[in-house]
């Protein structure tokens, strides 16, 4: 019997020991890791830049390859050159990026203003301030990418499980009012120095954006004097007049992953054939190119701008902020203000503030324009100002210059499509998602909102 | 109630066999000697074994029949006499000290032995009579007649149920998969849970650096040397392996080693001489001239590839021991070069089993396997950049691949030059791999058996990766070179206690009381180290110029409590009810522990009696069990956060992954009924069984709205069924003195059926057209098809003669109407369905052994599966554009008038046509073909005890089929369920095949000697 004992011991000891069934991921954090803590939270704050650097590029490469800006290289797979020419099927992938990087985006920002509401009393004031307006302000943009790309979008995603679809005035109002948000946010406490050298990232500036983005959609909204107000606020120079998302090595920016391979896309040429020949924009974005040609025909120009995989991505560019402020002024008939802010944006060149930004570097406008010719002439610029920026296809929408599903064209005329498609990722779990919007067959053609 | 007695003692030896009870020591000896005969024609039978109950004496008898075992303590003594394919016989004698006992023994024939002893399944050693499920078994010799380089290649139409398939032809074994009883889980490969000695094992397929993303290369299995298997057990489905619990549904393989035996050592050596070659090439465009109609120069690259390669294997083993100790010691060494140019396998491996009588009911068990692989692989299948498979399905045959001043020339549009690939990428691996397991066995009284197993298995793997700079097409950082290195470490720690309690008999009735419980805790550590940028000279990572590196961790743990009832009566009747309760750490707390039932009853009617029907035994099973996730599904449960650096700063970003806090694990239900029937005096012996499977709470990805910021969550997504009929029939044809002639024939039919889907049909193998799908069987081909007239059938060609796509535009007409028209009706109205089914109708073995004077034994196995479709993507990828290297292109290039022209554009058409690429996959296998000779004559006894014998022997040496690629057994998937989106695959994923590296044809002669 001493030997069963002996041995029901070591069975038992050996056995029970290390029975521990509760293990913990060490891969991945948990919810309750990243949320709980200060830390967790200022680190999610970069993990929502990192996403929304995905989401901006991933829209602004689909709305340049809907409209007029880029096409695809010979290595591209078909539904890329299928969507220059118009055609973008349910389920597109480069289509569907859009949309569901967009809302991991604003996920990530709900998560952070979550984090930093339920951290407030271990987190100091500034930097807690500053968190929940980045969160704001990214989510707002991401929502607005996302009106800029579907007729209709979800705007209340956070715990719902299937979220509703909304109206684009619905949408438009919800993402100014985020923004005005996060402007109230870091008027009331301004963000910490904490917060703005250590947790944005190098060369952004959170109220620089948040102006900018508050003028780009009250534009959107026709409300033209909070358009000139905010675009007034966008600082003109200094390091407060840009802000760029960075990618040290081994990180590449968004366009240097999808110029190459099976991705690829590059500038068409026409973009830089149609500009007056003086127009050094011309070269600032792309390499001329006499030979480079797209998988469907297309002539194409290699980007300049993001030859290099480390170029940043501008958040946006600072004379976007003048190119509003004349539209606005035109629609309140200040004519000569309009012009003159006009003025400013084409006669900027190297050297004037030191910012890396185009510069069409054009003599200023011969005589007062009427307001018809300012406008006009105002979404010219903006097509060369902002190029690879995705903010071509709002332009196009509003002009009426949508041309609808053709069928290579080598040269197209301003825009393809009104709307993407629904995501079949959100169509396939989520009863909310509508009927996709029937595109328009003749030019040009405005589009249903 | 003799009988009785007979079955108890039966019962006894079976437990000698394995538990090995005491002798009382110090008692005098005498001397047991004999000779064993053949009921049927007197003959005296070799290769019978004789052994004293009781003890672990024992001999094996020899050509004429005769045994003797010496040092039999005095006594009364039961003394056993068995052999394959005869019904055991045990007699009782008195042995006198110093005196010599004769025990003749007349064994009578008996395909069905309802004595074997099983365990699998069964907590202890059961008579498989007892047993309401049906046990495969597979022995020694039938594993090393099949001269195979690994156990699953020696299990090839051995096991009805099972589909073994080779998904991979590559040096050790190549990726192989088994499924038993159909496909039964999307999430954890399918593959069955393999136990050795007690001790399970890893037989994952890790995939470390890219190899081909999803393709076989090899599986851990192929580091068992098949040389030391003694038996293997399989059992098939939930109700047989309930006892495993939540990860038995795929069925469990267990494989016992071998153990010494009482006497003076006794040296085994065993040499194999391998040919391996190419079966058959595959068909190119060699047409000299291109589409302009211009001379041009054709190159077949299958010559510079593919070459005839050698294998040697040696293996050595010594067994012997003492009343108190035994010992198996082996040694080996097989090395075995690919028939693509350079690939090999080089497997060296050492084992010990000692066994240890502790005290005088205390035993002591040790198994010792250290095993070394060392492979060079070339990556295949889908891996395009330098892939030696796709380099060559995708390079023109017009391509000069010769290096010119030793530069070697990049193809024009995908892949990498086949001949610079096996000159420079290297892809080297190596496995260092410890088994071991310690058993203690403790019978306190005769009718208590305790028993406790720790083991252990640790596998030390190491891949790494060299392409050199300039191999691969394109500006993508590959091309400026990549070395790679990961190491991974598994371990998986299994302990196991037992306990049997066998009740005093009462009355007609027998009862024994098992429990037990169970153990595993697994952990997985890889690490990676990898670089860009290399120089022109050093292939380590440290060579590189931009570095990357990743680590992951991995723990599973399983925790499991067992009791089982088992009632006999009259040593008729038998009912087994037992239970597992049992967690495991991948699953949410609330629904961890789950309870495994299972139900089984055994009736004998008739046991080795006289007449036409002299055994019949019939049985029935119900039973639970479940499945777990996959490594890469580990934590499931957990909703976590992704890595997510930005601008050089730590970042965490919402995984879109949705963890399952309510995680839980698939549940299989099955049951079956079966019998054995032994029929003409037992020379013929049938084993059926009809099995019926359902596995609901099936774990896959169900999609959540992206909207939410989540793409997918793990969750209960519907339930599969698995129904099929099973049946071994053994016979023995001739038994006369000088000829020998016995068959075995095995038929497996399965149907597989997706009961239930809650979430959208889906593709399960990402990017392939196959779908998951309610009605129809897993991984059914769905895809694109050919137009066709809806009144006749035919193939609706347009004026050219090409294949029109149905519903499309531009093949069929801009309306529906118009479509319609042409198509005399609405059958071209989809652009999709269900174009194939890769699941097999029926599969059937049939092995056929002669045994000539004696001393010649031939062997014959032909092995086919039926019914099953293949999507023949190599041959669509010779036929794309950038290739143009098929057979049929080279029919678009023939002149007009040729009746073999096909119009110009016909093969881009196909391209788009998914059901024009799929072939019936059917094939019959010459699968093991051997001539064996004894050369026992004096003089070679006089130096090896049991003389030489020679083995001729050949596998996979033809194959029937109308199958057009190189392999109908080859699958581009199998063994590597994972991944997501565009790398997902299942374990539904059969039949594809793109790019697999051919299955050589092997010639084989080996020698064994002992002495």
């Amino acid at each position: 019997m001493r030997m069963i004992r002996k041995l029901t011991v070591a069975a038992a000891v050996v056995s029970v020991a290390g029975c521990n069934l509760d293990l913990q991921n060490p891969n991945s954090p948990t919810e309750d890791q990243v949320t709980t803590s200060p830390d967790g939270v200022i680190a999610l704050a970069t993990g929502l830049q990192g996403r929304f650097a995905q989401s901006y590029g991933s829209f602004a490469y689909m709305a340049g390859l809907v409209t007029d800006e880029f096409a695809s290289t010979t290595a591209a797979l078909i539904s890329i050159s299928d969507a220059e020419q118009g055609s973008v099927a349910p389920g597109t992938a480069i289509a569907d990026n859009v949309f569901n990087l967009v809302y991991r985006t604003v996920r990530t920002a709900d998560d952070l203003i979550t984090g930093a509401n339920a951290l407030s009393g271990e987190i100091e004031p500034g930097t807690a301030s500053g968190l929940k307006a980045l969160a704001w302000t990214l989510k707002a943009e991401s929502l607005g990418e996302a009106l800029q790309s579907y007729q209709r979008i979800p705007i209340n995603t956070f715990g719902v499980l299937a979220p509703e679809y909304v109206p684009r005035a619905e949408a438009l109002s919800a993402v100014r009012a985020l923004l005005d948000s996060a402007a109230n946010q870091v008027a009331a406490t301004p963000p910490s120095a904490f917060f703005n050298s250590g947790i944005m990232t190098p060369g952004s500036n959170l109220t620089s954006m948040i102006y900018m983005f508050r003028a780009r959609y009250a534009r959107m909204a026709n409300d033209d004097a909070a358009a000139l107000a905010n675009a007034n606020l966008v600082p003109r120079s200094g390091t407060a007049a840009i802000s760029v998302l960075t990618f040290p090595a081994p990180a590449v920016n968004f366009y240097s992953n999808v110029t190459g391979g099976t991705n690829g896309i590059a500038p068409r040429r026409q973009f830089r054939l149609s500009m007056a020949p003086q127009d050094q924009r011309g070269s600032y974005f792309v390499i001329p190119s006499t030979t480079a040609v797209g998988r469907v025909g297309a002539l194409l120009d290699p980007w300049n701008r993001y030859a290099n995989p480390q170029a940043p991505l501008p958040v946006y560019y600072p004379d976007e902020a003048l190119l509003i402020k004349a539209e606005a002024l035109a629609n309140q008939n200040q004519l000569a203000a309009s012009q003159a802010a006009l003025d400013s944006v084409r006669t900027d060149c190297t050297g004037g503030r030191g910012i890396d930004d185009p510069k069409a570097c054009l003599p200023p406008l011969a005589g007062q324009l009427t307001q018809g010719q300012l406008l006009a002439e105002i979404y010219v610029q903006r097509r060369y100002e902002l190029f690879g920026t995705g903010l071509r296809w709002e332009d196009v929408r509003r002009r009426n210059a949508i041309r609808g599903l053709v069928a290579a064209p080598s040269v197209p005329v301003d825009g393809q499509r009104c709307w993407l498609p629904y995501a079949v990722g959100d169509r396939n779990a989520n009863p909310n998602v509508p009927a996709d919007p029937a595109e328009p067959t003749a030019f040009p053609t405005g589009c249903a909102l | 109630m003799r009988h009785t007695t007979v079955r108890r003692f039966r019962l006894a030896v079976a437990f000698a066999m394995i538990a090995m009870p005491a002798v009382a020591f110090g008692q005098s000896t005498g001397t047991v000697s004999g000779r064993v005969t053949d009921a049927a024609n007197g003959r005296g039978l070799p290769e019978a074994q004789v052994v004293v109950d009781g003890t672990r004496l024992g001999a094996v008898t020899n050509e004429n029949g005769s045994y003797t075992i010496n040092a039999v303590p005095a006594g009364q003594r039961g003394v056993t006499v068995r052999r394959i394919g005869y019904q055991p016989v045990t007699q009782t004698v008195t042995v006198g000290a110093g005196a010599a006992t004769t025990v003749n023994a007349t064994l009578r024939m008996s395909a069905v032995n309802l004595s074997e002893v099983v365990v699998t399944g069964q907590g202890t050693p059961t008579e498989r009579r007892k047993v309401g499920t049906s046990t495969a078994s597979v022995d020694a010799a039938t594993i090393s007649r099949a001269q195979a380089n690994t156990l699953d290649q020696a299990l090839q139409g051995k096991v009805p149920g099972a589909q073994i398939s080779q998904n991979s032809g590559g040096p050790g074994g190549g990726g192989i998969s088994v499924r038993l009883r159909g496909v039964n889980s999307f999430i954890s490969g399918s593959d069955p849970l393999y136990i050795v000695d007690g001790v399970i094992v890893d037989n994952s397929s890790a995939q470390l650096s890219d190899l081909g993303i999803r393709s076989n290369p090899q599986n851990r299995l192929a580091d068992i040397n098949p040389a030391d298997i003694e038996r293997v057990e399989i059992i098939r489905g939930a109700a047989a392996a309930a006892l495993y619990g939540s990860r038995a549904n795929n069925g469990v393989v267990q494989i016992f080693t071998r153990r010494g035996t009482t006497g003076k050592p006794r040296y085994t050596y065993t040499s194999r001489y391998s040919s391996n070659e190419l079966r058959e090439q595959q068909p190119f465009n060699f047409y000299p001239f291109d589409v302009a109609g211009r001379p041009v120069a054709r190159f077949n690259y299958q010559d510079d590839i593919f070459e005839r390669a050698g294998a040697t294997e040696q293996n050595l083993t010594v067994d012997g021991g003492s009343e108190t100790t035994k010992y198996f010691i082996s040694g080996n060494f097989a090395n075995e070069d690919g028939i693509m140019r350079s690939t090999s396998s080089r497997r060296m491996g050492a084992r010990v089993n000692l066994q240890q009588q502790l005290s005088s009911r205390l035993i002591g068990n040790v198994t010792a396997n250290y095993v070394q692989t060392n492979n060079e692989l070339q990556a295949f299948g889908e891996q395009n950049d330098y892939g030696i498979m796709g380099s060559l399905f995708f390079a023109p045959t017009s391509v000069d691949f010769r290096p010119v001043n030793g530069i070697y020339p990049l193809p024009p549009a995908l892949g990498t030059n086949p001949l610079l690939a096996i000159d420079r990428i290297r892809n080297p691996q190596e496995i260092d791999r410890f088994i071991g397991s310690a058993k203690l066995t403790f019978n306190p009284s005769t009718q208590l058996l305790l028993d406790y197993t720790v083991g252990l298995d640790n596998v030390g793997f190491e891949q790494r990766q060299f392409v050199p700079r300039g191999a691969v097409l394109g500006t993508a950082p590959l091309a400026t070179g990549r070395s790679q290195s990961v190491f991974q470490a598994t371990r998986v720690v299994n302990q196991d206690a037992v306990a049997a309690y066998t009740w005093k008999q009462m009355g007609a009735i027998e009862l024994r009381t098992t429990g037990g419980l169970n153990y595993t805790a697994q952990k997985v550590r890889t690490t990676a180290a990898t670089a860009n940028g290399l120089a022109p000279v050093g292939d380590l990572v440290s060579a590189g110029s931009v570095f990357s590196a990743g680590q992951t961790e991995i723990e599973l743990r399983t925790l499991g409590f067992y009791g089982q009832q088992e009632v006999a009566w009259n040593d008729r009747l038998f009912l087994t009810g037992a239970a597992r309760y049992d967690a495991s750490s991948t699953f949410a707390p609330s629904e961890r522990w789950q309870l495994f039932p299972k139900f089984s009853a055994s009736y004998v009617v008739r046991d080795n009696e006289p007449g036409m029907l002299n055994s019949l035994r019939l049985r029935s099973a119900l039973g639970w069990a479940g499945s777990q996730p996959g490594l890469a599904n580990a934590y499931s449960q957990f909703v976590t956060y992704a890595q997510g650096p930005f601008a050089g700063r730590p970042g965490f970003a919402n995984d879109i992954t949705f963890g399952n806090p309510d995680l839980k694990n698939e549940r299989a239900r099955e049951w079956e009924v079966g019998a054995e029937v032994g029929l003409a005096g037992g020379r013929v012996g049938g084993e059926f069984t009809y099995y019926d499977r359902l596995v609901s709470d099936l774990l896959f990805f169900r999609p959540l709205p992206t909207s939410t910021g989540f793409s997918r969550q793990f969750f209960p997504i519907g339930e599969m069924s698995n129904k099929g009929i099973e049946l071994l029939v053994k016979t023995n044809n001739v038994n006369s003195r000088n000829l020998e002639w016995s068959s075995t024939a095995t038929y497996t039919r399965n149907r597989n059926l997706v009961e239930k889907l809650d979430i959208l049909d889906f593709q399960s193998a990402g990017g392939y057209p196959n779908r998951i799908r309610q009605g129809e069987a897993a991984g059914v081909f769905y895809g694109s098809y050919a137009a066709r007239d809806c009144i006749t059938g035919g193939l609706l060609l347009d004026s050219l003669g090409r294949y029109r796509r149905s519903n499309q535009t531009a093949d069929m007409g801009a309306t529906l109407a118009q479509r319609q028209a042409i198509s005399r009706g609405n059958c071209n109205d989809s652009l999709v369905k269900v174009i194939g089914n890769p699941n097999p109708k029926w599969m059937g073995s049939l092995l056929n052994e002669f045994t000539v004077a004696r001393k010649v034994r031939l062997r014959a196995l032909l092995d086919g599966v039926f019914g099953n479709d293949i999507m023949n993507l190599s041959t669509r990828a010779q036929n794309a554009g950038i290739a143009s290297n098929s057979k049929t292109y080279e029919f678009e290039l023939l002149p007009y008038g040729d009746p073999r022209k096909l119009p110009p554009t016909f093969n881009s058409r196909t391209q788009g046509i998914f059901e024009y690429w799929v072939e019936d996959g059917s094939f019959v296998k010459l699968r093991e073909l051997s001539a064996s000779y004894l050369f026992n004559a004096a003089p070679f006894r006089r130096v090896f005890r049991d003389g030489i014998d020679v083995t001729l022997s050949g596998r996979n040496l033809f194959v029937w089929t109308d199958y057009s690629g190189y392999d109908p057994e080859i699958n581009l998937f199998g063994t590597n369920a994972g991944g997501r989106e565009s790398v997902q695959t299942t374990a539904a994923d059969r039949g594809f095949d793109f790019g697999g590296y051919p299955i050589p044809r092997v010639w084989s002669v080996s020698a064994r000697v002992s002495f």
